[in-house]
């Protein structure tokens, strides 16, 4: 396992750039499903440093922190889009900027 | 060739992201946001991640989209009904600057944060002990400084590989049981171990003239997957240079090793795994052959340490004999293998964890649901329950007539 071809910064700046991406979603639009999409876009990028990180230092740990995100990011969707279908029952929609309880 | 390969793979995951995040039609997000994950499996490959690779595609552009697809499709949302004026209209802007703002940032420190390219890792140096040493009735004791790290080590046996700090030692070898205080070494000599060695001390040699030789054991994923890789350690009496050589079925000669001297081991040799005939030769002559072994018999993906070393019989003649030890490789970087045994040994309680949440999720996530179909059938019999107004006026009047 030589020195990698491609330097890790290159990687870490993807997974940045692929992050903001995903911030953005989750200010910008307004639909729940989409916000949700956009967490696992910015949980995904993280992944990638982990996983550029790990190569970079010959190291398994990063790669198995890859593993649980996935698994609790696996987590996060199951009782996420739960909590969407039980709001949408309710309130028979996911737009977000309707969705203020206390206000009215 | 690699950099090209990335810059495509990276530009259509940033294109895929950016098409998720701007497409009005919630299944296209879905849709460009698999490909933006493919696109990351595909990265995770050439990191040396193909398990991770594998798992993302398989969970995340598996099950997890399809669940996304399925609740957008179930509840019929591809689209938000689009509002007359957002609530909050000065979100938009504010929101594009700070992530703007953050990527600059970002971007800055990783480029100016000169991230370390060079730093080898280390690794404390490996060692264990193998007893080629014949004539040793119940074994050797063998002490690293005044630390035991063989007791009663049969011939033709070996330790597992421990890790021990890099430094200056001595090695001495004792006939089982005995006092390193009191007793006599039946053989001692410095050792330095240096960090990322992994190294055999085999004892060889007989009683009256043991010796230990040093292999280095290189223990790193072999490609071949029928391969396997061996050390082969000069032990024989003649104290002559030899030649290693693997004879075919046709008669053939492949050498193997070539030059080594006595008390030495070689550099290791990758092999194709079977049954092998090996035969030495004195070094540089090719017509009389020292030993020959045949049927080695070797599995594949593990080092093997070979000690061509002798027998003294009691006429003082000799007999030559072949001792192997095979040590089991270390796992491929990222592999299915390197990550489940570190899911086993160090992250055994985490990944207990996590399944306990996954659990507790599954749980949530049925118990929400559920929760809000019995509300609604509470409703719907409360309703059902409450007397409709017009058939109450109109009983009576039927029961009049």
């Amino acid at each position: 396992m030589g020195t990698p071809e491609v330097a890790i910064e290159l990687y870490v700046l993807l997974s940045a750039i692929l992050f903001v991406l995903g911030a953005m979603g989750v200010l910008l639009r307004r639909n729940a499903i989409l916000i949700f999409m956009s967490i696992e876009l910015m949980l995904n990028a993280a992944n990638l440093a982990l996983a550029a990180f790990a190569r970079q230092w010959g190291n398994g740990d990063g790669q198995l922190v890859v593993f649980f995100v996935m698994t609790v990011a696996a987590a996060e969707v199951a009782v996420g889009l739960a909590l969407i279908v039980t709001i949408f029952r309710t309130r028979q929609s996911i737009d977000i900027d309707t969705l203020h309880m206390f206000k009215d | 060739m690699e950099l090209t390969l990335f810059f495509i793979v990276a530009a259509v995951a940033v294109a895929a992201a950016a098409l998720m995040l701007i497409s009005e039609n919630a299944v296209h997000s879905a849709l460009f946001l698999i490909v933006n994950f493919a696109c990351i499996a595909f990265l995770f490959l050439m990191l040396h991640a193909p398990f991770l690779a594998l798992v993302q595609i398989t969970v995340y552009t598996g099950a997890i989209m399809v669940l996304f697809l399925f609740v957008i499709m179930l509840l019929g949302a591809e689209r938000v009904q689009p509002e007359q004026t957002p609530r909050f209209s000065w979100m938009t802007p504010v929101a594009v600057i700070l992530a703007l703002a953050f990527l600059a940032v970002a971007s800055t420190a990783i480029i100016q944060g000169d991230i370390e390219l060079t730093t080898p890792r280390v690794a404390d140096p490996q060692v264990r002990v193998a007893n080629a040493l014949s004539g040793a009735a119940d074994g050797i004791d063998v002490y690293l400084n005044d630390e035991r790290i063989a007791q009663d080590l049969d011939y033709r046996e070996s330790t597992t590989f421990d890790a021990w700090d890099a430094g200056q030692y001595t090695i001495a070898l004792y006939a089982a049981g005995a006092d390193p205080e009191a007793d006599e070494p039946l053989y001692q000599q410095p050792i330095e171990l240096t960090t990322d060695d992994v190294l055999t001390l085999a004892a060889a040699g007989t009683m009256q003239e043991p010796l230990v030789v040093v292999a280095a054991e290189d223990m790193g994923p072999i490609d071949d997957e029928d391969g396997l890789r061996f050390v082969a350690i000069n032990a024989l009496p003649d104290r002559a240079a030899i030649d290693v050589a693997r004879l075919t079925r046709g008669g053939e000669r492949r050498v193997l090793i070539e030059g080594l001297s006595y008390g030495e081991a070689s550099e290791a040799v990758d092999l194709q795994t079977g049954s092998h005939t090996i035969a030495v030769y004195p070094a540089g002559d090719s017509n009389t052959r020292l030993a020959e072994y045949e049927d080695v018999e070797l599995d594949d993906q593990t080092a093997a340490l070979w000690v061509f070393g002798y027998e003294r019989r009691p006429d003082n003649s000799w007999r030559s004999e072949i001792v192997t030890f095979s040590a089991a490789m270390y796992p491929a970087f990222g592999g299915p293998h390197h990550v489940g045994e570190l899911l086993f040994s160090r992250y055994l309680l985490p990944f207990e964890m996590v399944a306990l949440v996954l659990l507790v999720a599954m749980i949530g996530a049925i118990v929400l649901t559920h929760e809000a179909r019995e509300k609604r059938q509470r409703l719907v019999r409360r309703l059902a329950n409450v007397p409709s107004p017009t058939v109450e006026q109109q009983a009576p009047g039927e029961a009049g007539k």
